[in-house]
């Protein structure tokens, strides 16, 4: 039978389990409330892990696990005010080391984070991670990221997010037209090496994620954002799917496959014959769709409608021509 | 199942106790006979070969936590499994106690631990920030609005990961960037990278006999992780691999004729170390041909190659392929 925990969780327990003692024993009496904020879980995760700390020792000479070999608590403070107050210890008081991913996640996450503005300090990230290192038993494991690519709009868009002001900018839409934009700036998120800016837009009336390496001419108003976007829920898409959204069909070789899943609705069907995969994408427009199907040449081919394989036909054959025309005007 | 069935956690807690708290180790079967979680299980000269997998497992729990679990072998009695002993020192398992973060550190490793939002290293960062935070010192406030964020999509991340860890061999098929079939790979994992935003596998690849780098992208399927070691050489791979995919970067120039006010424009225009020409062509870096090329096939007539000539045929034989499957004629005479 499977263990219905299974092993993360088990790691996760453990963690917490160590790494409360030490906790513990720095606040001589602790609402159990103020220990589940600092470890950022539910008070009855706390309340779970000082139980089973309460009952936890050693063997002892007898092997029989007696009081004396065991962690003590106050039950009092804990039954009748939910505090904690370590009242005996054994066998560990300190802060455990860290793993080799652990500390390769921490120092990645520094990597990436490295190329910001006010972490411009090399030395001091650099001794930021070699403490990390030390803190390990055998070295962090090998993971490196390299530094974002910041360009100047994150510096001005995350200055406008903490003035509370309003952003003007040009913004090739879905569609290909490019507008002006007012925009209140909400947040800046970025995944990977994209950045994004999620903000309410004066012109559609709603929030909206736009890419920063599509704005154009942006520009710090001044103006205070207009309060329509206080209060709204940032969705933890990026983007939502629309109404409009076109469907078309697509066969796939089954090798590409993963590398367009991101366009294919999840309810899709993906009909396996041979090597290739018949399947459909979804796309804000045809402005979108061809230029997807012209990165993957060969690999991805619009079966239906007529009009969206007409687009793609014309983008492609419009693409080449410049190489003709260029050859005939040079020879 | 025994009635009194005792949580995994609280098993490996006290045997993470008890071997804290023994200086000269102990052995196999004294473990499984006193600690919590085996004892009641234990059956005094019969068979506890189940309870001794559930042993292995468990080691292998807590090192993967970063606690230092060693085995000592007998000095009178080299070779015997049964004589092994095993212990936690406790100046091994400690921090060491000269590690300590200011709240402006620990507030930017908490950020660095958010960045992590998905996949296996978002737990392996939580667990981080639950162990330093015992350090008691307050985080500066968080930056508001404001959410960098790694994405490990990539089905081979994990398997790249646990191989990497393990020191292991591990196999799986790759669609090279410009070919159509994949091939099968063997490789000794050296080094997981991300470079440009996308994440890489740098190895050594048996079948070549030579170092290669792997886009985890490019990977077809799950990666089976072998059971086979390696020996390592060298140190900082990872710092290496990052290296040379930079050299590879600045040496790899590409001239181009881009129509201005185009999304090709405002995307290539702003890419990282874009430079113009006197003449308004764009000079943009670039790791590999291939993966350039089907980029700018995307952007039609938005993108003329001018130089290198490889990336010129490149593309204009994505753009003709792309023209021929959808119905036109191939336009070449």
């Amino acid at each position: 039978m499977t263990d219905p925990t299974g092993p993360r969780d088990a790691r996760d327990k453990l963690a917490l389990l160590l790494s409360l003692i030490p906790y513990l024993m720095d606040h001589e009496s602790v609402p159990v409330s103020d220990a589940a904020a600092a470890f950022d879980v539910t008070p009855k995760q706390i309340r779970d892990a000082v139980h089973l700390i309460a009952v936890s020792g050693l063997p002892g000479e007898s092997r029989a696990y007696l009081p004396g070999d065991l962690f003590d608590i106050d039950w009092d403070e804990l039954e009748e005010h939910d505090r904690i107050a370590l009242t005996h210890t054994v066998a560990i008081d300190d802060t455990p080391r860290l793993s080799a991913r652990e500390a390769a996640a921490l120092i990645a996450g520094l990597q990436y984070l490295s190329s910001l503005p006010e972490h411009a300090d090399r030395d001091a990230m650099a001794s930021l991670m070699a403490k990390l290192e030390r803190g390990t038993a055998t070295g962090a494991a090998q993971v490196a990221v390299a530094p974002a690519a910041l360009r100047d709009t994150v510096a001005t868009v995350r200055a406008a997010i903490e003035r509370g002001t309003q952003l003007e900018f040009d913004y090739v839409s879905a569609r290909g037209a490019s507008e002006r934009r007012v925009v209140d700036p909400l947040r800046i998120e970025s995944v990977n090496d994209d950045w994004y800016l999620r903000g309410w837009c004066h012109l559609r009336g709603a929030v909206r994620t736009f890419r920063l390496d599509r704005i154009d001419r942006l520009v710090s108003s001044g103006e205070p954002i207009s309060g329509h976007g206080a209060g709204v829920v940032l969705p933890e898409r990026l983007f939502q799917g629309s109404e409009e959204d076109l469907t078309v069909s697509v066969d796939v070789s089954a090798a590409a496959l993963p590398l367009i899943a991101d366009y294919i609705p999840d309810d899709a069907d993906r009909v396996r014959e041979g090597d290739t995969v018949h399947t459909k994408v979804r796309v804000a427009h045809y402005h979108g769709l061809k230029r997807m199907v012209a990165r993957f040449a060969g690999q991805v081919t619009v079966t239906a409608p007529p009009d969206a394989r007409a687009a793609v036909a014309e983008w492609a054959r419009a693409g080449a021509a410049r190489y003709e025309r260029y050859e005939r005007e040079t020879s | 199942m025994s009635p009194q069935k005792v949580p995994v956690e609280e098993r490996l807690f006290s045997l993470v106790l008890t071997l804290v708290a023994t200086e000269s180790g102990l052995t196999k079967n004294e473990i499984l006979s006193s600690v919590q979680g085996y004892n009641s299980r234990y059956r005094s000269g019969g068979d506890n070969s189940a309870l001794e997998r559930q042993f292995e497992r468990d080691k292998d729990d807590i090192r993967e936590l970063g606690i230092p679990l060693e085995t000592v072998a007998d000095p009178g009695d080299p070779g015997n499994n049964q004589s092994l002993r095993y212990r936690i020192p406790k100046a091994a398992y400690d921090l060491p106690g000269d590690i300590t973060f200011s709240p402006e550190e620990m507030a930017l490793l908490r950020l660095a631990a958010t960045v992590w939002r998905e996949g296996s290293l978002s737990a392996d960062s939580r667990r981080a920030i639950m162990k330093l935070r015992t350090l008691g010192v307050e985080a500066d406030d968080p930056v508001v609005g404001f959410a960098p964020r790694i994405r490990t999509r990539e089905a081979a991340f994990e398997p790249f990961e646990v191989a990497l860890e393990r020191n292991v061999v591990v196999n799986f098929d790759y669609l090279k960037p410009g070919e159509r079939e994949p091939t099968k790979r063997v490789v000794e994992p050296l080094a997981l990278v991300q470079f440009h935003g996308r994440w890489l596998l740098h190895g050594h690849d048996r079948g070549a006999d030579a170092p290669r780098t792997f886009l985890l992208a490019r990977v077809i399927g799950t990666p089976r992780v072998t059971q086979i070691p390696f020996a390592r050489r060298g140190g900082d791979h990872a710092a290496r691999a990052l290296d040379e995919l930079q050299d590879i970067w600045d040496r790899n120039l590409a001239e181009l004729e881009v129509a201005p006010g185009t999304d090709a424009w405002v995307s290539l225009s702003k890419r990282e170390d874009t430079r113009r020409t006197d003449d308004d062509h764009l000079l943009v870096h670039y790791s590999d041909t291939a993966l350039l090329a089907d980029e700018l096939a995307g952007y039609g007539p938005e993108v003329r190659v001018v130089a290198p000539p490889r990336l010129v045929d490149a593309v204009r034989q994505r753009l003709l392929t792309t023209l021929a499957t959808h119905g036109g004629e191939d336009g070449r005479d």
